[in-house]
């Protein structure tokens, strides 16, 4: 990589990132094994749940196209309901994906390799599964092309004033840039894989895709100014989408969604879900698949470390929220607030608070963020919590102005039958991802691996740190 | 023509073959009426038919006697397709009348509005009135004549009657009844008084589950001719202190146009020194009447006579005749409003009026009767002679059952009406009816008493038959026919005259005969022509009652409903009322109405026991908790719901509810609260009890969950002293910074700029603008899981809240529909711009465009707009969808909709005016719930002019715009409320 030879003062003073005294030979063999090898057993039942899962998704959107979405628990003050919660609820988790393999690499911490293969797998799964509801929470979804500013004979433009028109283009965006950007990552890979392929199926695939990587220092050259390119263009992304999202509720007019401090706090939201996410996916692969020597406990606790940031920073947005309700002085804000904490939805509230704000607040303490079935339960809680932060956060529709129109929503077997469906969908897309391509970036690793480094001999008589 | 025009399967719509081969003029009469019970003709033949029959005929009703008329009420040279027409008519009502003007499109009713011209109508039309054209197109209404089940004919039937004709006219008619409906119909009065003399010993018995028996009987008490029926006129516009015991005047009893009518123009106060009438409300239910009040005191049924009685003492001691009456009451606790009250009475003498409610008593009636004798005086109230209309007789109702459950009767025609629905439970007319060999029913649906009766006789729907009624002050107006009867249907004149004359004539004929025989000079065609054209003429009034007896008062006080009862806390009161809704029942089929939420508890779709907070405290209830009520060894279940500021101990049960037969609308709706109901305790009765069964009801459909308005300013609300000190204070209610707009405005320098304004002091929360708003705008009828959901498509909805403790709540109403803001919200968020501005001001929302992602609905802080979740037209039935506007979209799944200030309205006067080369004046557009209000309280116009009607009305210092201080400029602006309570009861 073109920034190794910055990185070897660094490098010298760091335990070793990737643990089990690995030669780039047992990487490779590490992580292509997988790939090769029949998968484990429980690959097949998980499999076949979470096909099972897509394939009801995929009932269920068709039925909704037949019936509408009346079929959904909306109603006149509610008109925006799960859709919407797991829209931006798919879209964070997409976040720590986006964070990892652009931001982390251009603050050079080396530490990511390990996991951001991965994680932008997971981001690209996510947004698809994102991407998803909008389109199909729209009345009339065969004309849902409207919303893109396509050329027509009726000269009908789409509204730019509309932040919905705005979501079209960050998230479209967002998904192309983090396609191509792990892509790009995976070519070097792809051309391990074909160059180890036995069978002339997995040769030809493998060979379409690695687009005839030869491993030359040309093409290393070439390959490192893309990646880093593409890490600068997402980097802006990993900021602009979720604040984008943010405009949706930020730009309306209703009491709790008016708030200019929403495209910040649903940034830290989404990296801090995204994250958790991240560390529930990881937890288990790293398990079941043998890698803990190469997503060591350090990487995880440098995950818990980012999420204590993070969900400190949303729950300092939540205070925020209610200060300036009650300092606005104005009577329909703190309403809205009072009534989250207090109003028939407060359960949700009480929810969100309890794991997005406090079960962080764990990972203060080493011995705990240190530990895998905490870290492992507690990044759940937080997925949950952050859905429930989207959920607190639509409901505000429930009670706004005028009190003649509040209501209250709950969800049909439909509205949570699509929404369970959608992990369907995400694990499917996961499990293929598992099983057909290399889950940990080989080539990214073996540039950390301490034999990387041009002055490898002298260093390897200092490092004597820690190798959990 | 003939031979291109084709017309298959049509039952209604004679052929026009026949008439190119018959001659000069059509015959409209079908020549089997009575097989129509296959409705299979498609929309489109209809439609051709009826344009070329129109333009060959060149005939001006769609209903064609041989007889050339042309009821136009805008007299056109020529008929232009596409152009719709409008014609007067009337809507009978038990004994009362309602002129109506019937939009029809091609010879198809669209859309019923009052007449103007009608004394009963006055240009609006009420919820009933309105909804009453889906009546019309009910398809559960086709199907002919059914004899013992099996479909059969009227010629049949005719030949059936023949036999029995010739049996009574030998008998004199012995063994022969009429169950009939009160009417106002002169050609009915004339044909029973033919009835009576052709079948001397037969039956005639008079049964509505409400009417104004008691009003009639109250008179009678108090009069010196106690032979006669006569009907109270009232002008509440001259009045300035107006008490209303236990009268829901202003929309649940007849007349309530002209009540709220005058009332209002007693309350629309253009500046802080305009004076304003005061309304004391005594009552035991919470009604739209109490909402109205400026005191109200919520008193149980049994304490309302002895109230009246302490009144009428207190009026006594400060001077007013009343003859020798006892000197003091036992109404203790209130002693000193009521002194208050009949002070401020006093002071009006001349000018107060006292209401009753219908339900009361016959003594209480003769008490109020005497009082405002003295107390108003005519005009303000006036006594007119019933003269042609009949009056409901309850008290004969025992003898009739003893003859017809000892055998005395062999055949019974019911004329209408549901008695085995809505008869009180003791008569159990039910098991009656299987005494008599003969029974025949004449009605709109084969309803309850259809089903137990031999003879199913359909009746034809006022829209399409002919016939006549009076109005309250005697005013005599026509009944005539829009469309030829949808399924052969019959009228009650077509019956009955076929009874007294053996001849079956067309009631056309028939009325006419009456016509004549009413019209002692003149020209008859010409006199013809003009109530055709008007829909009313002015005859001679029937002659006014005699003024009552004021010696009277003393018997009248004696009576036991004057006297306080002691009654403990567990004996329950209740109150029979008739639904805001379906009535007495009789619209119980009628989706419009049944959709309509009810103005107190803002409940669709059901009707339930109705309690007091305090009540339901006592017996730990919640809405929707099923109780069981028994009365006298009678026992039903229903669900509660809490309506605040209700009487305590007190149950009110709408009627009308929990039909079996009613149609696939309203068969199994709410609860059958008449099986509670008794000959002796008719309207009210002490002794319920109530036990909570456990179970309750989840799926209620209420669209209003949250009474409170938290302390905002929204509906604004002042006392007419407040006022005065504060004249700006609606204005001043919201305190803002500065609003500056994000967006460059549009100029509206030029043309017409749309506006509205509302006046809360006028409206009464009746929801007559409501339904004017589903006629016009095609709203689909969602049901009540989709209202329960919080989908009814209402595009215009009156707000409810209540205000104060929850004993003695306030109630206030406020419509809302689109507010059509200059910087709307709904229109930024958009993302394809599918909801845009037009250069007249006005919100727009394109459908073909909307893609449906709700955004605009989210946004909209009036939560205004109506989304679409499934496609509720789908299911409309043909004959259904011949009542839609075909001047406005239907919409389909997916879209959005909102109100759309009848822009369809508006173009049509801009190309009317444009047609004429004039330019459009204020008043030319005038919107659908504009149109229909009973009360004025809706004004629209051209903002831009500074001399409309609503500029003037939106410059008032009561004006204020909701939700202002977020700067999205609504062009709908709201009057203040103002009440004008008695300073000296608000000191105490």
């Amino acid at each position: 990589m073109s920034s190794d030879t910055h990185k070897s003062d660094t490098a010298v003073l760091e335990p070793p990132l990737i643990g089990g005294d690995p030669t780039f030979e047992s990487i490779t063999q590490d992580v292509s094994r997988i790939v090769e090898r029949k998968p484990p057993k429980y690959w097949y039942p998980a499999f076949t749940v979470s096909l099972a899962g897509a394939l009801m998704l995929f009932g269920l959107i068709g039925y909704l196209v037949w019936e509408g979405t009346g079929i959904w628990g909306l109603n006149n003050p509610v008109g925006w309901g799960w859709a919407i919660v797991n829209f931006v609820f798919w879209v964070g988790i997409g976040h720590a994906g986006t964070l990892i393999s652009a931001i982390l690499f251009l603050l050079r911490q080396r530490w990511r390799t390990s996991i951001n293969r991965f994680a932008e797998a997971m981001t690209i799964f996510a947004v698809i599964c994102a991407l998803m509801f909008p389109t199909i929470h729209v009345g009339r979804m065969w004309v849902i092309h409207w919303t893109l500013p396509l050329p027509n004979q009726m000269s009908m433009w789409p509204n730019f004033r509309s932040p919905l028109l705005w979501d079209t283009f960050a998230v479209g965006t967002y998904f192309i840039c983090s396609f191509l950007f792990w892509y790009v990552g995976l070519i070097p890979d792809l051309a391990t894989l074909r160059e180890r392929a036995v069978g002339r199926i997995r040769k030809f695939f493998y060979g379409i895709f690695s687009l005839g990587w030869r491993g030359g220092n040309r093409q290393w050259r070439h390959y490192e100014v893309a990646y880093l390119v593409l890490a600068g263009i997402s980097t802006p992304l990993v900021l602009s989408v979720h604040s984008i999202v943010s405009t949706d509720f930020a730009t309306s007019l209703l009491p709790g969604w008016h708030t200019t401090i929403f495209p910040p706090y649903f940034v830290a939201g989404a990296i801090f879900s995204g994250f958790a996410m991240v560390m529930t996916l990881s937890v288990i692969a790293r398990q079941l698949y043998g890698l803990t020597h190469i997503i060591t406990l350090k990487h995880l606790e440098r995950m818990c470390i980012i999420m204590l940031v993070t969900g400190s920073m949303v729950g300092y947005a939540y205070a925020t929220e209610f200060f300036i309700a009650w300092y606005s002085g104005n009577e329909y804000e703190s309403f809205a607030f009072i009534n989250r904490a207090f109003g028939p939805y407060a359960w949700a509230y009480w929810i969100m608070i309890s794991c997005n704000v406090i079960v962080p607040q764990l990972f203060w303490f080493k011995k705990l963020r240190t530990t895998i079935w905490v870290m492992f339960i507690a990044s759940i809680l937080i997925n949950v919590g952050m859905w429930f932060e989207r959920f607190v956060i639509v409901m505000t529709l429930h009670r706004d102005y005028l009190p003649s129109a509040w209501d209250y929503y709950s969800p049909t077997i439909y509205d949570i039958g699509i929404f369970v469906g959608s992990f369907g969908l995400f694990f499917t897309l996961f499990l293929l991802f598992l099983r057909y391509m290399p889950m940990v970036a080989m080539s990214e690793v073996k540039g950390v691996l301490p034999q990387a480094e041009v002055h490898h001999k002298e260093a390897s008589t200092v490092a004597a740190g820690e190798v959990p | 023509m003939s031979d291109k025009i084709k017309i298959e399967q049509q039952q209604y719509w004679r052929s026009l073959e026949a008439r190119a081969a018959g001659g000069e003029v059509f015959d409209p009469v079908p020549d089997s009426a009575g097989h129509s019970s296959d409705n299979s003709w498609s929309r489109r033949s209809f439609l051709t038919l009826m344009g070329a029959s129109m333009a060959m005929a060149g005939l001006a009703s769609c209903r064609r006697p041989k007889e050339r008329i042309i009821p136009y009420v805008q007299a056109p040279e020529e008929i232009v397709p596409g152009n719709p027409k409008q014609y007067a008519t009337t809507m009978p009502f038990g004994n009362r009348s309602y002129g109506a003007l019937v939009t029809t499109h091609e010879g198809r009713p669209t859309k019923i509005e009052g007449n103007p011209l009608h004394p009963s109508s006055l240009g609006a039309a009420s919820a009933y009135m309105q909804a009453s054209i889906l009546d019309l197109y009910d398809p559960d209404r086709a199907g002919g004549v059914v004899h013992d089940g099996v479909d059969a004919s009227w010629d049949y039937f005719v030949a059936h009657w023949k036999t029995l004709e010739e049996k009574f006219l030998a008998n004199e008619g012995e063994g022969l009844a009429v169950l009939a409906e009160p009417f106002a119909s002169p050609t009915l009065f004339r044909l029973k008084r033919e009835f009576e003399k052709r079948f001397p010993r037969a039956t005639w018995a008079t049964w509505e589950p409400v009417s104004d028996e008691n009003v009639v009987k109250g008179r009678k008490l108090a009069s010196y001719t106690p032979s006669e029926d006569h009907r109270q006129v009232y002008r509440l516009d001259l009045a300035k202190v107006i008490v209303a015991v236990d009268s829901d005047f202003l929309l649940g009893e007849p007349e309530s146009i002209t009540m709220a009518r005058g009332f209002a123009s007693g309350r629309k106060v253009a500046t802080e020194n305009d004076e304003m009438n005061r309304l004391y409300v005594v009552e035991s239910a919470h009604t739209v009447t109490g909402a109205s009040a400026d005191h109200r005191l919520r008193l149980k049924p049994s304490e309302i006579g002895p109230f009246l009685k302490a009144l009428a003492v207190e009026l006594k001691k400060q001077g007013l005749n009343l003859g020798d009456i006892p000197e003091s009451h036992g109404f203790g606790e209130h002693s000193q409003s009521i002194a208050v009250m009949a002070r401020d009475l006093m002071a009006a003498q001349g000018s107060a009026v006292i209401l009753a409610g219908l339900h009361l008593s016959p003594e209480v009636h003769g008490l109020v009767a005497l009082l405002n004798d003295v107390m108003a005086g005519e005009p303000i109230v006036r006594w007119v002679r019933g003269g042609s209309s009949s009056v409901a007789d309850t008290s004969a109702l025992g003898s009739f059952a003893a003859d017809v459950s000892e055998g005395h009767i062999d055949t019974m025609v019911i004329l209408s009406g549901n008695p085995v629905f809505d008869m009180p439970a003791d008569v159990d007319f039910k098991r009656l009816l299987k005494n008599t060999r003969n029974t025949m029913h004449v009605s709109l649906h084969r309803n309850e008493t259809a089903q137990e009766c031999n003879w199913y006789l359909p009746k034809a729907h006022y829209l399409e038959s002919w016939s006549d009624a009076r109005a309250a002050d005697s005013t005599y107006s026509v009944i005539q026919p829009t469309i030829e009867p949808l399924h052969g249907a019959k009228s009650e004149v077509e019956l009955l005259s076929l009874m007294v004359s053996g001849t079956d004539k067309s009631s056309h004929e028939i009325v006419r005969d009456t016509f004549k025989w009413m019209m002692s000079s003149g020209d008859f065609e010409k006199s013809w022509q003009r109530v055709l054209h008007d829909g009313i003429v002015r005859l001679e009034p029937e002659g006014p009652g005699p003024r009552p007896n004021p010696n009277a008062a003393k018997s009248i006080l004696e009576n036991r409903v004057f006297a306080r009862q002691v009654t403990e806390a567990s004996n329950l009161e209740v109150i029979f009322t008739p639904s805001y809704s379906t009535y007495d029942g009789r619209f119980a089929n009628n989706g419009w109405l049944q959709e309509l939420p009810d103005p107190v508890t803002k409940l669709a779709w059901d009707n339930a026991a109705l309690i007091s907070p305090t009540t339901a405290n006592e017996f730990d209830l919640v809405n929707g908790d099923i109780v069981t009520l028994a009365l006298k060894g009678r026992s039903i279940e229903i669900p509660i719901w809490i309506v605040p500021g209700q009487a305590d101990q007190t149950v009110i049960l709408p009627l009308g509810y929990g039909r079996t037969q009613a149609g696939r609308v309203g068969s199994n709706v709410g609860v059958n609260t008449y099986e509670l109901r008794t000959t002796d305790a008719m309207h009210f009765a002490t002794g319920l009890s109530m036990t909570k069964t456990g179970r309750r009801r989840d799926d209620m459909a209420n669209t209003q969950d949250h009474s409170s308005m938290e302390g905002r300013p929204i509906v604004r609300e002042a006392t007419l002293d407040e006022y005065k000190k504060h004249p700006e204070f609606a204005r001043e209610m919201v305190e803002h910074p500065p609003l500056t707009s994000l967006w460059e405005e549009h100029d509206y320098s030029e043309g017409y700029q749309w506006g509205m304004a509302i006046d809360l002091n006028a409206c009464i929360g009746c929801n007559a603008c409501v339904v004017a708003c589903q006629s016009e705008n095609n709203i689909p009828v969602v049901g009540r899981e989709q209202v329960q959901k919080g989908r009814e498509m209402h595009w215009l909805r009156v707000d409810r809240y209540f205000n104060g403790e929850p004993e003695n709540a306030l109630m206030v109403h406020q419509p809302v529909a689109c507010q059509h803001c200059e910087n709307a919200p709904c229109e930024q968020v958009c993302p394809v711009a599918a909801t845009v501005h037009d250069k007249e001001g006005l919100n727009t929302m394109v459908y073909n465009r909307c893609i449906g992602t709700r955004y605009c609905a989210n946004n909209c802080p009036y939560k205004v707009r109506r989304f679409n979740f499934f496609n509720f037209t789908k299911d409309i039935p043909e004959t259904t969808q011949m009542a839609q506007n075909p001047d406005v979209t239907v919409r389909s799944r997916g879209v959005m909709e909102k109100c759309t200030y009848c822009t369809q309205r508006i173009n049509r006067a801009r190309r009317d005016t444009k047609l004429a080369g004039a330019k459009l004046n204020d008043g030319d557009v005038v919107t659908a719930c504009q149109q229909t209000c009973p009360t004025g309280a809706i004004v629209f116009g051209d903002i831009n002019d500074p001399n409309s009607e609503v500029s003037k009305v939106k410059k008032r210092n009561r004006g204020y715009e909701l939700l202002s201080e977020l700067n999205v400029k609504p062009r709908t602006s709201f009057l203040a409320k103002i009440r004008n309570p008695n300073p000296e009861l608000e000191e105490s």
